[in-house]
């Protein structure tokens, strides 16, 4: 070989390398430049370093088996030329070369079916892995995320998103099988005539120009694909749970509409998508024919000339065929990386929010409880200013205390704060100013797990999870005994219906289980509180769909449930009212009054009159219709 | 091979032979409608098979007649036929894919038209029965795991098909002897598809059950968040799902294991088959039946014998999942409506008396929830129905408001009977509200003009003011424009429930359904409600369904409804003297 010929040589495996170092060099960020949607790839792209990275032994052996599957395959034209010129041409043993080529296949056959595996596995185990940081983040992060989010979104970006990503995992040790095709081709190439061989690579440093265009210019337009779907997957979702309301005013139209044009929208990038891909795949096809051609052509004159066999010139042939689907799958690759880089963006999106409300570094434990003072917990709101959004004050100098032991109904009109306070005591929120103190301890100061141990929250709508009444109920202590829960149970109100079910506390509830009636499941709810023991229960409206009847059959066993905690009451019925010690009345966002109710009653014009606005003080005693 | 052949699957869920055919030629016919395009793209990539066939063929001409004969004229051509062979194949790819995609992404848009269309066009009667997560699952997952293939799946496997048969006939055309002895490794291929086949369906279906599962834990996880977080369980809750995470994987990989199984055969069939053509080739050759530019051309054809047949498999799991996607999709618009549109539409006469006519309900068949109710009411007349829980009167409201269909008797608005009137004119007489005000995601004005999209600002402003809650929509930080979150999520339930009831006076119906709340409203912002539903019910037929008994005292009449029969009905006074349950009623609530 000439001198001439290896400089070209090496120019030649240089531009062929670079497509791939410079696929290498985004993904560790190297040429970065800040345009926001920069930002967001950048996001995308740590992701996937680190799941790379999680996965790398499977990767290595994927990419080892490839090589394999290499050596069979390019070994696979060098035998075949063999057998023609020898075999074929000069009638030598074909039999011999034929066998080798079956061998080859053999091997590579063996290689590919093993990197399947390894690919997949790696692939699904990302997707597993992933899927199960990210539903753990999930439920970690605080009220105010889940807000802003609609539940739709964050389902679509746990699993369409999620697929996206996966997906160019399992490309990994293909695209390193396809790289080494790519190098062996291009050696045994140069190998057997380097000018020829020069000739017939002519074309690929413009697949990497062109790769590298198609990418940039799928991302955006991949990227707003996965944003329309969910848009669209949106309006399915509040369509569905608020049917009643679509068929009560005949809306159907007006949400088709809106289906309508999101389906318009997703419809209008995934064309814009699809004229990207039309430009640039065929053109990635091309540049191997021109290869061909070219071999074709010089190769022809050299074998005319004797400078080449005709199995030589067959050979070359089949590696040039043979670069085809490795460029071919690339720009598939920079396809699905793009949508990978765009799911994973998402994805991160996710991961990267960090949980507002967590934990002190250095918690104060709360003092044990004690049954002398009432064993529930002493709490105090110190000034205590909150808003949901900086323009909107919900809560304004909340300043009051409760004994350990008492029993506190909150009352007040709607969006006077009283819900409010309810999820600012086991931190669902923190507050903007002021202080919560349990036991004189900052709540902000206790371990968040320690602190939601001592205060349980009953909220008006129940969520049951897909489980048995048992478990439902046992939730917050999963040990607890069969009798425990039977007891919290019958406390609860709620031990008849529940013998009444099919299977009894057997009966699988939830989405996919036995649906229960409002009350039912707000004195199951009442049940879980009973059996997580707080010392501070909270009951924000929690026997609302409880018939007052049956509130009324309750009440004893509710003056049980309050013995040895502190209880906080959201209530609106003067009977549930009539269970507190004492009533804090709150009044957009202030304390207005306190007191015991007959104080309030007899004291308070405002307070007589927000209870007397519905039904008068005879609703103690309207038995809601029987 | 025993670990492939695992699995108990259930035999309705297995997609047969049978079914997936009618299925596919459903989607054919479906897609009548872009068959022009469909024939154009069709037409590419034919051109484009044959264009990329066209190479091994020139490069047979170039040995045999140029190089072999030595004749540069001979190799030139061929050199020259190459390249323009080579542009084709460019511009017709290109036109293969856009095409196709475009065919693709419309069928996919108007599926999705279709299927939402279908699904809002359903009775309340549906929507109990079927969950609303599979509902949306339909429209989301399933539908998106048609685009899939729309997007890459089509378009290989159009190319894949092209492939395979023009590549046979070429090589039957070049030399028919060589092509079957090559094709000695068919029988391997065929049997190792079908077992290929029926194993990935088992496994196939395991993915879609672990598929499912996963989803709702990871939905049931979303909505639940706050219970978890409430009793620090945020650790358990991740643990079980780790395990139905894992079974997932489980499956996946099993369905993997399916594949490496197959795809070695396949590759291997290719340079079995490679290396008899040489093998079987050189004897020809020496015998002087063939040249050797045959043999060359044959062995270079034979790639894009093996090539699609790889393909095809590869693609059969995306086609399976879409088939079953599509039978999923199928039934939601296949399911027929219970509450179907009249031919010919009646018009409602206005301020007419409701009357209803020995109605006979039940949700199931053979529990009657009501049991012929038959009653009279005048036009503005206001009607409170009580009754114990579950004693069906929600469901005799839910009728009225033909949400579901009687199984007997009617309802009619001054004589014209509800069923011949159509949906649209329906909503625009009787509106329901229901107890708890509904939202949806968007402004408090858009919120009100889901009853009545074509309604101007002012008209919004005009309809909240009569009703007396304009200025508390007006204190919101943008009014009219406030983002109302997630479901409402912003505003509390008192608040909720007036958009709800500004939206019905939107509406300006006839007739007007309530649902009355138990107590779940604040005295506070029930005053406000209380003063806009009164000013809302003023000059409509009412039927309210009462949950506090001074609610009925000032109704016109009352009706108590118990264990589906309308027992009693007359004004509060008479039932009062009856002496009968609402009597009992009255007197436990005055004791």
């Amino acid at each position: 070989m000439r001198g001439g010929d290896i400089l070209l040589t090496i120019a030649l495996v240089v531009e062929t390398v670079s497509p791939v170092m410079h696929c290498w060099g985004r993904l560790r960020g190297m040429d970065s430049s800040d345009t926001s949607a920069e930002r967001g790839r950048h996001q995308g792209r740590q992701l996937l370093i680190s799941s790379l990275r999680s996965v790398k032994v499977r990767l290595a052996l994927g990419a080892l088996i490839a090589l394999g599957w290499t050596l069979g395959r390019i070994s696979v034209p060098l035998l075949v030329r063999l057998g023609v010129d020898r075999g074929i041409e000069n009638g030598d043993r074909p039999w011999l070369w034929a066998g080798l080529v079956a061998l080859a296949g053999v091997v590579s056959g063996i290689c590919l079916g093993l990197r399947r595996y390894v690919a997949f596995s790696s692939g699904r185990r990302v997707e597993a892995d992933l899927r199960l940081r990210l539903f753990a983040h999930i439920q970690r992060l605080h009220a105010a995320f889940h807000d802003q989010t609609a539940a739709g979104d964050l389902m679509s970006r746990s699993q369409t998103d999620l697929q996206q990503f996966q997906n160019v995992f399992t490309m990994v040790p293909i695209t390193v099988g396809n790289f080494f095709i790519v190098c062996g081709s291009v050696i045994m190439m140069l190998l057997l005539h380097p000018v020829l061989a020069l000739l017939a690579l002519v074309g690929l440093p413009l697949v990497t120009i062109i790769g590298r265009m198609f990418s940039q210019r799928l991302f955006p337009v991949a990227m707003q694909i996965q944003t329309e779907s969910a848009e669209l997957a949106s309006v399915v979702e509040e369509s569905v749970t608020g049917i009643r309301v679509v068929k009560g005013f005949g809306a159907e139209e007006v949400q088709r509409t809106k289906l309508s044009k999101e389906a318009d929208d997703v419809f209008d990038r995934s064309l814009a998508a699809a004229k990207i891909r039309a430009t640039f795949v065929p053109a990635i096809e091309l540049l191997p024919n021109l290869g061909l051609v070219l071999v074709l052509a010089y190769g022809g004159r050299l074998v005319l000339d004797g400078d080449l066999t005709i199995g030589g010139l067959i050979s070359f042939n089949l590696y040039v065929i043979m670069l085809i689907n490795p460029l071919r799958m690339l720009g598939m690759i920079l396809a699905q990386v793009q949508r990978a880089l765009a799911a994973g963006t998402r994805i991160s999106a996710i991961l990267e929010t960090a949980p507002e409300i967590v934990s002190p570094s250095k918690p104060t434990p709360l003092r044990p409880r004690r049954t002398d003072e009432g064993g529930g917990a002493r709490i105090r709101f110190e000034h205590v200013g909150f808003s949901y959004r900086d323009d909107l004050p919900v809560l304004r100098d909340i300043h009051f205390e409760i004994e350990s032991g008492e029993t506190v109904a909150l009352v007040g009109p709607t969006g006077c704060g009283k819900s409010t306070i309810a999820q600012l005591l086991p931190r669902f929120y923190d507050v903007d100013g002021g202080s919560i103190e349990i036991d004189g301890v900052d709540i902000r100061n206790v371990d968040l797990a320690e602190l939601r141990r001592s205060v349980s929250l009953v909220f008006e709508d129940t969520f049951l999870f897909s489980a048995t009444v048992a478990e439902n109920i046992a939730f917050a202590q999963p040990d607890a005994s069969p009798g425990q829960v039977r007891r919290a149970a019958t406390l609860a109100g709620a031990a008849d219906f529940i013998d009444e079910l099919p299977e009894g506390y057997r009966t699988v509830l939830g989405e996919r289980g036995f649906s229960l009636s409002g009350g039912q499941r707000q004195r199951l709810a009442i049940a879980r509180a009973i059996v997580a023991d707080p010392r501070l229960l909270i009951l924000d409206d929690a026997t609302s769909a409880v018939d007052a009847s049956t509130e009324h059959e309750i009440k004893d066993a509710m003056d049980e449930v309050m013995k040895g905690r502190t209880t906080v009451v959201i209530a609106h019925r003067p009977a549930t009212i009539g269970l507190a010690d004492r009533v804090v009345f709150l009044d957009d966002g202030r304390i207005a009054a306190q007191g015991t109710h007959e104080e309030l009653l007899a004291t308070n014009a405002r307070y007589a009159e927000v209870l007397a606005s519905a039904d008068g003080p005879a609703d103690e005693h309207t038995p809601a219709v029987v | 091979m025993g670990m492939w052949m695992q699995g108990g699957v259930d035999e309705d869920d297995k997609l047969d032979v049978h079914q997936t055919r009618k299925i596919l030629n459903r989607t054919f016919r479906r897609l009548g409608p872009y068959r022009r395009r469909g024939f154009l793209a069709v037409f590419f990539l034919t051109t484009w098979t044959a264009a990329t066939l066209a190479g091994p063929l020139l490069v047979r001409v170039a040995i045999d007649d140029g190089i072999r004969a030595r004749d540069l004229d001979v190799l030139n051509r061929s050199t020259v036929f190459y390249v323009l062979a080579a542009i084709v194949a460019y511009g017709t790819y290109r036109g293969a894919i856009f095409t196709l995609a475009r065919v693709g992404e419309e069928f996919l848009r108007d599926l999705r038209r279709e299927t939402f269309d279908r699904l809002t066009a359903q009775s309340l009667g549906y929507f109990d029965r079927n969950k609303g997560g599979v509902l949306v699952s339909r429209m989301t997952s399933d539908i998106d795991s048609l685009s899939e293939l729309v997007q890459f799946g089509l378009l290989m496997f159009l190319v894949a098909l092209f492939q395979l048969v023009a590549t046979t006939v070429l090589l039957a055309f070049l030399q028919p002897l060589l092509l079957l002895l090559c094709l000695v490794t068919m029988p391997i291929l065929v049997v190792a598809s079908r077992k290929f086949q029926r194993d990935s369906n088992v496994a196939y279906l395991k993915v879609r059950d672990g598929i499912g599962a996963t989803l709702s834990s990871l939905q049931e996880g979303i909505n639940g968040t706050r219970v978890v977080q409430a009793f620090a369980r945020e650790e358990a809750q991740a643990k079980r799902f780790a395990s139905t995470s894992e079974d997932l994987y489980d499956s996946h990989m099993a369905s993997v294991r399916i594949a490496a199984w197959y795809l070695p055969i396949i590759e291997f069939s290719g340079t079995l088959t490679t290396a008899i053509a040489i093998g079987v080739g050189a004897g020809l050759v020496s015998g002087g039946s063939i040249t050797v530019g045959t043999v060359v051309a044959f062995v270079l054809l034979l790639q894009g014998l093996f090539e699609p047949v790889q393909q095809l498999s590869q693609l059969f799991n995306l086609v399976q999942s879409a088939v079953a996607s599509l039978s999923k999709i199928y039934e939601v618009i296949d399911a027929p409506t219970d509450v179907p549109e009249p031919e010919r539409p009646q018009a409602l006469p206005r301020h007419a008396p409701l009357s209803v006519d020995d109605v006979t309900f039940s949700y199931l068949p053979g529990a009657r929830v009501l049991e012929n109710v038959s009653l009279e009411l005048a036009a503005g007349e206001r009607l409170a129905l009580v009754g114990p829980t579950g004693a069906g009167k929600s469901t005799l409201a839910k009728v009225i408001a033909r949400f579901y269909e009687p199984d007997s008797g009617s309802i009619s608005v001054g004589g014209v009977d509800l069923r011949s009137a159509s949906s649209a004119e329906l909503r625009e007489r009787i509106v329901v509200i229901p107890q708890e005000g509904h939202l949806f995601s968007g402004t408090i004005a858009e919120n009100l003009r889901l009853a009545l999209p074509g309604a101007t600002d002012d008209e919004l402003a005009a309809s909240c003011a009569r009703l007396g809650v304009l200025e508390r929509i007006q204190a919101f930080p943008d009014g009219f424009q406030t983002d109302v979150w997630d479901r409402g999520s912003r505003l509390s339930a008192g608040e909720r429930q007036l958009i709800s009831l500004a939206r019905a006076a939107l509406v300006d119906p006839d007739v007007l359904i309530l649902d009355e709340a138990t107590s779940s409203l604040d005295p506070g912002t029930e005053q406000l409600i209380e003063q806009a539903l009164e000013r809302l019910m003023e000059g409509r037929t009412v039927i309210v369904i009462a949950h506090r008994l001074s609610t009925a005292e000032r109704a016109d009449r009352v009706g108590v409804v118990d264990q589906a029969r309308l027992l009693e009905l007359g004004t509060h006074d008479e039932l009062v003297a009856a002496g009968g349950a609402y009597s009992d009623l009255y007197a436990a609530w005055t004791r």
